[in-house]
């Protein structure tokens, strides 16, 4: 039940008249594709490559705060994108930072209306062709005036053509009367804690269907249902240090989020873990051996390894390029293996948020082995090839109407060495005792550029510790500390995993780059480090807030009289 | 004397325990009331002045969209949300903190009617906008004294307490009615088939106001906003872009266009752009006379007038009255000397429609005021919110907001009129005369401008036997203000309402106005290319 089978390109004739029938956009979509690539042909310089892709959303948000509803929409829209190339594959228009001319977009008429729909199509296909051939003509000039680049590969990969016509998605069923009852209801469970001070509750909802159609004959539509339940509570530790905690829930149906009792004790969890961050002292710089949760080493791999394995940052010579240069040599221990893989759908019961069964590019989606056994083999690869690396991988990725790049979908670390998950504790209290350390350090829990959509979003590659304990050797109690920050690039730290746990915990998020917003997974065990460095964080001295919230004051009831 | 404060803070509480009753039933004053006065009475860092001023506004939007092309839907949302405003002052009417980032704090609020909720909101806002305004005020004090003020002008005016608790606006609209009527509008399109662009729209809302402040003023209203608007573009053969369009905006479900209307007048815009398609290129020079229907002259008054008779506090430090090309000519002519203008937001209705400019009590919580800003063709007056400029220490009602913004000084109702207006038949005669004298074989009528003061409609006026005919890729070569001191010749006496449903919804009205001398250019932009092919075919018809 993984993608759905490519079909041969000798029946794909009967079928284009079949689905065309049953599916009106995708008719209109090659019909009017077939008009521009014949017409645009007989210009010069010709598109030696188009392709129209429309994804269809429909949209639900519903958000509250503090028991109150903040916002609930339902939306449908469907974004247009004309991609056009213009010159060879060895050199077009996208090349470099010219990238962004390869794709015109805009939004599409909702309905099956062949004339408006194809009308519009027209319309971004000869602007689209224009910006093209400005941008090819720069290109042209650029690349006579400028040095030789490193990389001298072609700007676009030759690939097959796809056909995989799937039955769009049924629409989205969400009973969003149910949904906004249950957000006043979770988000009203931090009423009752004072030291809480913003927090919300954001259920949504977005089915797509996505087609495509190129100039190359392939055909491919696919639906994709995400649902996602996000909380957010922040607070002020006295001396202004901002502290956040986050949970996420991810699923392709309502059923299959979490039920009341689970989210309700989260949320509890939540709340208390900001009461003993606000009072937990601040960490002090440290040199020690480190335990990550599976979560928070997957957010750790997402952020830190994932991103530089992307196809397109080995040519970016803007970039830093950190693993451009070691294919075929170790870079992680021997015991350890990373791969992404878009077509697994769950991972230990469940759901992968970085399931697809075709890139944005039309591609499928394909397991890659990026490093195996420590050694790096591959990178993240859209259809910008790369030295070494001439053809996509499925990784093509990118939000309606931007150019895809190399993106994650499914990371997957996991490990041959490995001891029980109960184990890992003592494991990192032997690595203490050996050093010789005073304690150790167990990150429970990591922010990353990944956890968040919208107003709070930090950078990719950024990570960012919330729950750290520091653990004893001589039995005391764990101590939660605050404001950890890790000295240096992260990136060092990897090889100094010394084992992992035996399973694999799963992080699902949304991932924002260049590309745009995409949803992602990622999983990994629980990692010991022989030694991370630590160091107090930077932050904003704003104070906590000066009076009590106004359900906590007083002198507040008397006063108002309520 | 603290015993003296703790009684004046505890008789205000009372006094605002009081007007919380008088709208005791509504909730989202209440809440607003209540964590306004537990913010004032306790709202103090160590070492830095307690507030002398907060002020809290909740706009609540409802809103209703539908954007039609080419006969299909694009977007249709219904969306309620509501903004939250806080501004804390710091230092006092003097001198205070209201700058940078000390101007406010704006944010999303619950929509449910939960007092606790939307006081919690109110209570972290006004916390972050306190701190802020005191850094504010710090870098304000330093920055100041590294500049020589000659001249010192207030920070804030002082205005009276405004009570004015009004019924909410609800938005009346039948959405799927809308829908069809729009989808029908676009669908005209069919009747021309070089229509590159062709799109029907609506944008319906209605906006709740909740204004306090700590002076005792407590405001509510509401205001609808219903805004039809149909526009098409096309290329002539030379390839030039034509833009037509029609929009109906008014403040009142009542006096929206029927679909009988609505497309009437697409086809209008249709057979409008069809004829501009055909009509001869403008001549490459002109001087001569030109004459402005009102709708074209509501776009030279929008453009060379609302924003230069407004008093806006120049930067920090700088020597000038206000900003804009008029902040030298206060009691200078401005306009030709049979010229009035005046502001006057409290004119509900005119000539039988709804007014959008109109307001009784504006962003700043003052009540509205006729304001004559241009008597006699002389600048005597400026529009002013609650920051003083100099020679004008107070509000006159005109500090106005766009939803979750600070206040600036804006125009509501804006007036303009000639005391010996003619009627638009003597104006056409007028423009023939000044042809001749011209030596020009026509005169030019402007119907429509588009943006930049650029002609949509341009017609000729013949001075041989007064026929019209339409003109395209003509171009103003010296439209500005000093042209509407020396220029204008003439006035109409058809005045006409024009609804403008900007950022900061206003109206204007004003009649034809005549210009004795303006230059006309013809175009010389590159002309922009046809299509690289042709639009398809239509009646590939339907699902």
């Amino acid at each position: 039940m993984l993608a759905p089978a490519p079909v041969s390109a000798a029946s794909s004739a009967l079928l284009a008249a079949k689905d065309s029938a049953s599916q009106p956009l995708l008719g209109v979509m090659e019909k009017e594709l077939g008009r521009a690539k014949t017409e645009l042909g007989k210009l010069d310089p010709a598109p030696y490559f188009l392709s129209y892709s429309v994804s269809d959303h429909e949209l639900v948000n519903v958000a509250a705060s503090q028991g109150a509803l903040l916002n609930s929409t339902v939306l449908h829209v469907r974004y247009g994108a004309v991609h056009t190339r213009i010159g060879t594959d060895k050199l077009d228009n996208t090349h470099d930072e010219n990238r962004g001319s390869g794709i015109e977009s805009s939004l599409l008429p909702l309905g099956d209306d062949r004339d408006a729909l194809s009308r519009v199509l027209w319309k971004l296909t000869f602007e689209g062709y224009r910006k093209a051939q400005r941008a090819y003509l720069n290109v042209k000039t650029q690349t006579a005036v400028r040095a030789k680049e490193d990389d001298t590969s072609p700007d676009f990969s030759e690939e097959t053509p796809q056909t995989s016509v799937s039955a769009p998605a049924a629409p989205l069923a969400i009973d969003v009367k149910g949904w906004e009852e249950q957000a006043r209801r979770y988000s009203a469970i931090l009423k009752k804690y004072p030291e809480v001070e913003e927090s919300y509750v954001n259920f949504s909802a977005q089915q797509s269907n996505l087609y495509l159609v190129s100039s190359e004959g392939s055909r491919v539509v696919t639906p994709s249902t995400m649902l996602r339940l996000v909380i957010y509570a922040s607070t002020h530790a006295e001396d202004g240090m901002d502290l956040m905690r986050v949970e996420t829930f991810q699923a392709t149906t309502a059923e299959r989020l979490p039920g009341e009792a689970e989210v309700a004790a989260k949320i509890e969890k939540m709340a208390v873990d900001i009461q003993r961050l606000k009072a937990a002292p601040v960490t002090e710089p440290a040199t020690v051996p480190v335990l990550l949760s599976g979560r928070a080493a997957a957010v750790f791999f997402h952020e830190v390894l994932g991103h530089r394995l992307e196809g397109h940052r080995q040519r970016d010579e803007k970039e830093g390029q950190t693993f451009t240069k070691k294919v075929g040599q170790p870079v992680l221990p021997e015991f350890l293996s990373v791969a992404d893989d878009p077509t697994q759908k769950e991972l230990n019961g469940v759901e992968l948020a970085g399931y697809y069964a075709f890139d944005d590019e039309g591609m499928p989606g394909s397991r890659v082995e990026l490093i195996e056994h420590g050694t790096l083999k591959n990178f993240l690869m859209s259809r910008m090839p790369i030295n070494h690396f001439a053809k996509s991988n499925g990784h093509g990725r990118a939000q309606a109407a931007l150019m895809p790049t190399g993106r994650q979908g499914n990371l997957m670390v996991t490990s041959t060495h490995t001891v029980k998950d109960a184990e890992m504790r003592q494991q990192l209290l032997d690595e203490v005792k050996k050093q010789g350390k005073p304690y150790g350090l167990y990150f429970e829990d990591i922010q990353g550029g990944f956890t968040l959509t919208t107003r709070f979003t930090p950078q990719a590659f950024q990570i960012l510790p919330v729950m750290v304990w520091k653990v004893h050797p001589d039995g005391k109690p764990d101590e939660l500390v605050r404001g950890v920050d890790i000295v240096g690039t992260p990136i060092a730290a990897l090889n100094r995993i010394l084992v992992t746990g035996d399973t694999e915990q799963v992080f699902n998020g949304i991932c924002g780059a260049e590309s745009g917003s995409v949803p992602v997974s990622a999983s990994a065990p629980s990692m010991l480090f022989s030694e991370i460095e630590v160091q107090k964080r930077g932050h904003q001295r704003m104070r906590p807030p000066l009076l009590p919230p106004p359900g906590f004051d007083k002198d507040d009831a008397k006063a108002v009289g309520q | 004397m603290r015993r003296f404060l703790l009684l004046a803070v505890l008789l205000c509480a009372s006094c605002f325990a009081q007007d919380g009753a008088k709208s005791a039933n509504d909730p989202i004053l209440g809440a607003m009331l209540a964590e306004l006065q537990r913010s004032k009475a306790k709202l103090k860092l160590a070492d830095v002045d307690a507030p002398y001023y907060i002020e809290y506004r909740i706009s609540d939007v409802d809103e209703f969209k539908v954007e039609t092309v080419f006969g299909e839907l694009r977007l249709q949302n219904r969306n309620h949300g509501r903004l939250l405003r806080v501004v804390v002052r710091v230092g006092n009417y003097k001198q205070d903190s209201y700058i940078g980032m000390g101007e406010g704090m704006t944010n999303v609020a619950v929509v449910d009617d939960d007092l606790a909720a939307l006081r919690n909101e109110l209570w972290l806002n006004t916390d972050r906008a306190y701190k802020m305004a005191s850094e504010a005020l710090t870098q304000k004090q330093a920055a100041l004294k590294q500049l020589t003020v000659e001249i010192p002008v207030d920070d804030f005016a002082k205005a009276p307490a405004v009570e004015s608790v009004q019924a909410l606006a609800r938005l009346e609209v039948t959405p799927q009615d809308w829908v069809e009527t729009l989808r029908a509008a676009s669908a005209l399109y069919l009747r021309d088939a070089l229509l590159q662009d062709f799109e029907a729209s609506a944008d319906f809302s209605a906006t709740n106001r909740y204004l306090v402040n700590t002076e005792g003023t407590i405001v509510r209203d509401g205001k609808a906003l219903y805004n039809v608007h149909v526009s098409g573009n096309t290329q002539a053969a030379d390839g030039m872009r034509l833009n037509r369009g029609w929009s109906s905006v008014s403040a009142a479900a009542g006096e929206l266009p029927g679909r009988a209307k609505i497309l009437e007048q697409t086809d209008k815009v249709i057979a409008g752009l069809k004829e501009l398609r055909e009509a001869p290129m403008a001549d490459e020079d002109y001087r001569g006379p030109v004459l402005f229907a009102p709708a074209a002259a509501e776009n030279v008054i929008d453009g060379l007038v609302s924003n230069n008779i407004v008093g806006r506090k120049p930067q920090l430090g700088a020597p000038a009255r206000t900003t804009g090309a008029w902040s030298a000519e206060y009691k200078s002519r401005v306009l030709p000397d049979f010229f009035s203008v005046k502001d006057d937001p409290t004119l509900t209705s005119f000539q039988g429609r709804s007014l959008i400019g109109s307001y009784a009590v504006d962003d700043d919580g003052v009540k509205a005021q006729v304001v004559s800003v241009v008597e006699k063709g002389k600048l005597v007056n400026f529009l002013m919110g609650r920051a003083p400029i100099r020679d004008f220490p107070e509000s006159n009602g005109h500090g106005r907001a766009a939803l979750g913004q600070s206040p600036e000084p804006a125009p509501g109702t804006l007036r303009v009129e000639s005391s010996e207006p003619l009627p638009p038949a003597e104006l056409k005669k007028k423009l023939i005369e000044l042809a001749k004298q011209h030596d020009q074989k026509y005169g030019y009528f402007v119907e429509s401008l588009g943006g930049d003061l650029s002609p949509q409609v341009l017609r000729r006026v013949w001075v041989s036997d007064g026929h019209e005919e339409l003109v395209r890729g003509g171009l103003f070569g010296e439209l500005d203000t000093r042209s509407l001191r020396s220029d204008i010749v003439a006035a109409g006496d058809d005045l006409k309402v024009s609804n403008r449903a900007e950022s900061i919804p206003n109206t204007i009205i004003n009649p034809s106005i005549l210009f004795d001398e303006l230059q006309v250019k013809r175009v010389e932009a590159s002309k922009e290319k046809l299509p690289e092919y042709p639009a398809p075919p239509l009646g590939g018809s339907g699902p």
